[in-house]
């Protein structure tokens, strides 16, 4: 075992550090407050993931027969943590590199390979993820929107909620019911959003503006080549895209650099003396590392090409217990955080609190750990 | 990065596994607050798994890896200290090795008895004595921790001073004591495990209970993370991990304590179940080198000065 970086990886981390100290603006700080689906960002991102594809660092860990440089996951994992923590100037385009582009590598037609990975590789598309319904947020299973199979089109029927960057993204990414039989009745729909039929709401957040959505589908009509994988199919790609969903935002790595910042300002203010505040930093910066580790284990079991598991599901726990320590340390020791005295702390509040909510809730995590790590009996149904 | 174990880290606990056997059972029949095992502790020395650490190929990973395989065990054996700290101090220093606080030396000492080695660390440096009769106070017979503890009652004019650094040696201490915490928790974790899925109340399994699964889960969460930070700190060689390491085993036991015993309702009140002889020892861990707050208190120094 060994819990350095090698060499190769610490000059790729540099590599990142770089181009970011180099391109990103000098008021990025303040900028990014404006959130990772908001105009201002999306319209940034679109012209920053250019600049990354042209430096090769956009896609680097992608394999080398879809453009990438085979780098493998522990650089996705690098670029991914250099990236959160800087605010994620990606924007939305980070879902693209980390999930989006391999699932259609993996599941999708030679159309739609065609039509869709490049614009990815050019830093130009964005996505949404249309999964949770009013009545299927938690269980997912139980989502209504309808696609019925009608001479070669599919017409879909129904509503999305709680969906980010639905506002701007040119392609949704849809789960939809194409019969009653739970889970194998879920069929992958990809969706362009200007499509005929396609009401997009914003919902006013907590989260940053831009981010939450409602969306409606009203005889939204697609080819019948729009379907992703087989009919039924859903459940098994979405399992296999939550996997590197689950793993792919680094958010322990943000709450660390946040709690590093909070201690900063304490120490600015001759604040950071009192033992109670030290020793609960302290158990802070514990419980990142922590979820770091248990990251970083799954990583390794994807650099050995295992199959991973419900041990993601622990790991995201552990990150879901880090981000709340310190949002509620933060709170408790810098209030004046929130309101206006720290664009980062602020930022870090709005991404820290979706934790344990987006890409499945805590409580689903929970349940996946007692079931399939310590494999305990199930609840009756 | 590189966390997958090695084939010799696999090798050298395929072997653990082969001599602890015979030991990762319980007697029949025994209902004792503390257990242990002269034969065990005899051929685990024998062995020579409590000196990898010095094995250039092995070093402190496999040396955390072995304690807390070791602490997994129903049996207390003094590994922590003799594998992970006394390389650093002299390992020629006679077992159990008792590592005792400049300053606080009132508490209860794990594993002291005539001839073990006091090592005390603090300000003064690192010192070391051999106990004898003299010098222990025994602690009461039916005392519950599931460590054979008793209480030094001062300390020898003549102790001998060990030229290595204090710090140095709280660091690996701190590791070695996450170490076997690590081993404490998982061993706890998977007893609880086991009964609560059997143990049947309103016509099911405990455990299919949210109530309960969702707090099980959370301690999985929590006995995954120590066993990472334990290997890191160990890893690393850096002291801030080492503080973080103990102090996030010490918040994981004050927790885990308490649910296990809460789920085995009324058999974990007893001693007929073994579940105390894994929490009566993370229980007494939870106050090693003074708690969670000097550790906090170490890490905040160790990260931000």
């Amino acid at each position: 075992m060994q819990f350095e970086w090698t060499p190769e990886q610490d000059a790729f981390r540099h590599k990142i550090r770089d181009f970011l100290h180099a391109n990103l603006p000098d008021d990025w700080e303040k900028f990014s407050e404006h959130g990772p689906a908001s105009p201002a960002l999306t319209a940034f991102a679109r012209e920053f993931c250019v600049k990354l594809a042209e430096a090769g660092i956009l896609f680097p860990h992608w394999p080398v027969e879809m453009g990438g440089e085979g780098l493998g996951p522990w650089e996705q994992q690098i670029l991914a943590e250099e990236m959160w923590i800087a605010g994620e100037p990606r924007g939305g385009q980070y879902m693209n590199v980390n999930w989006i582009g391999p699932t259609l590598q993996k599941y999708g037609t030679q159309e739609q390979k065609a039509r869709y990975l490049e614009p990815i590789t050019k830093g130009q598309s964005l996505w949404c993820q249309g999964f949770s319904e009013p009545d299927a947020g938690s269980d997912l299973a139980a989502l209504r929107t309808r696609a019925e199979l009608r001479d070669g089109n599919y017409v879909i029927n129904g509503q999305k909620i709680w969906t980010s960057y639905a506002g701007l993204a040119d392609t949704c990414f849809l789960l939809t019911r194409t019969s009653d039989d739970r889970k194998k009745g879920i069929t992958i729909i990809l969706v362009p959003m200007d499509t005929p039929g396609i009401t997009v709401r914003q919902i006013p957040s907590l989260i940053g503006e831009g981010d939450i959505h409602e969306v409606f589908f009203d005889d939204v009509t697609v080819p019948e080549t729009a379907r992703f994988g087989d009919e039924g199919q859903a459940w098994e790609i979405v399992a296999y895209s939550l996997r590197n969903e689950r793993l792919g935002i680094p958010r322990f790595t943000l709450a660390r650099a946040a709690l590093d910042r909070a201690v900063a300002m304490l120490q600015g203010e001759g604040r950071f003396t009192r033992e109670y505040v030290r020793i609960e930093a302290a158990r802070c910066a514990a419980l990142c590392e922590a979820a770091a580790t248990a990251n970083y284990s799954v990583v390794q079991k994807r650099v050995d090409g295992l199959s991973i598991g419900a041990e993601s599901s622990s790991a995201r726990y552990a990150t879901v217990m880090a981000e709340r320590a310190v949002c509620e340390f933060v709170i408790e020791f810098l209030p004046q955080a929130l309101a206006g005295a720290s664009p980062y702390l602020k930022m870090h509040h709005q991404r820290g609190i979706v934790a344990g909510v987006a890409a499945g809730s805590a409580e689903i995590q929970l349940n996946i750990i007692a079931s399939d790590v310590l494999e305990l009996p199930r609840e009756p149904r | 990065m590189q966390l997958a174990l090695s084939e010799d880290q696999t090798q050298v606990l395929d072997f653990i596994d082969s001599l602890t056997r015979p030991y990762a059972s319980l007697p029949m029949h025994d209902a004792s607050l503390v257990l242990e095992s002269a034969d065990f502790d005899a051929a685990l020395v024998e062995s020579g798994f409590l000196d990898v650490m010095a094995v250039e190929e092995l070093g402190p990973v496999t040396a955390a890896l072995v304690v807390e395989k070791l602490a997994r065990l129903p049996f207390a054996i003094e590994a922590a200290a003799s594998a992970m700290v006394r390389p650093l101090i002299d390992p020629a220093l006679p077992r159990p090795l008792c590592l005792v606080a400049e300053g606080r030396i009132g508490g209860p000492v794990r594993f002291l008895r005539p001839g073990a080695s006091v090592v005390v660390v603090g300000p003064s440096g690192v010192r070391s004595f051999t106990a004898d009769a003299g010098m222990i106070a025994a602690a009461q017979e039916d005392t519950l921790y599931a460590y054979p503890v008793a209480f030094l009652t001062g300390l020898p004019d003549g102790m001998t001073s060990h030229d290595v650094d204090a710090a140095e040696v709280l660091r690996a201490w701190r590791v070695a004591a996450a170490a076997e915490a690590a081993g404490l928790l998982g061993a706890a974790l998977a007893t609880t495990v086991a009964y609560v899925s059997d143990r049947k109340q309103f016509g099911r399994p405990l455990a299919t209970f949210q109530g309960m699964r969702h707090r099980l889960a959370e301690d999985q969460v929590i006995t995954n993370s120590v066993h990472w930070l334990a290997l890191r700190a160990a890893g690393t060689g850096d002291r801030g991990d080492a503080a973080l390491a103990l102090l996030h085993a010490q918040e994981a036991a004050k927790r885990v304590c308490y649910d296990y015993h809460q789920f085995l309702g009324g058999m974990g009140m007893t001693l007929e179940h073994p579940l105390h002889l894994w929490t009566y020892r993370l229980k007494l861990l939870t106050a090693e080198l003074g708690g969670r707050g000097e550790q906090g208190l170490a890490a905040a120094e160790a990260l931000w000065g």
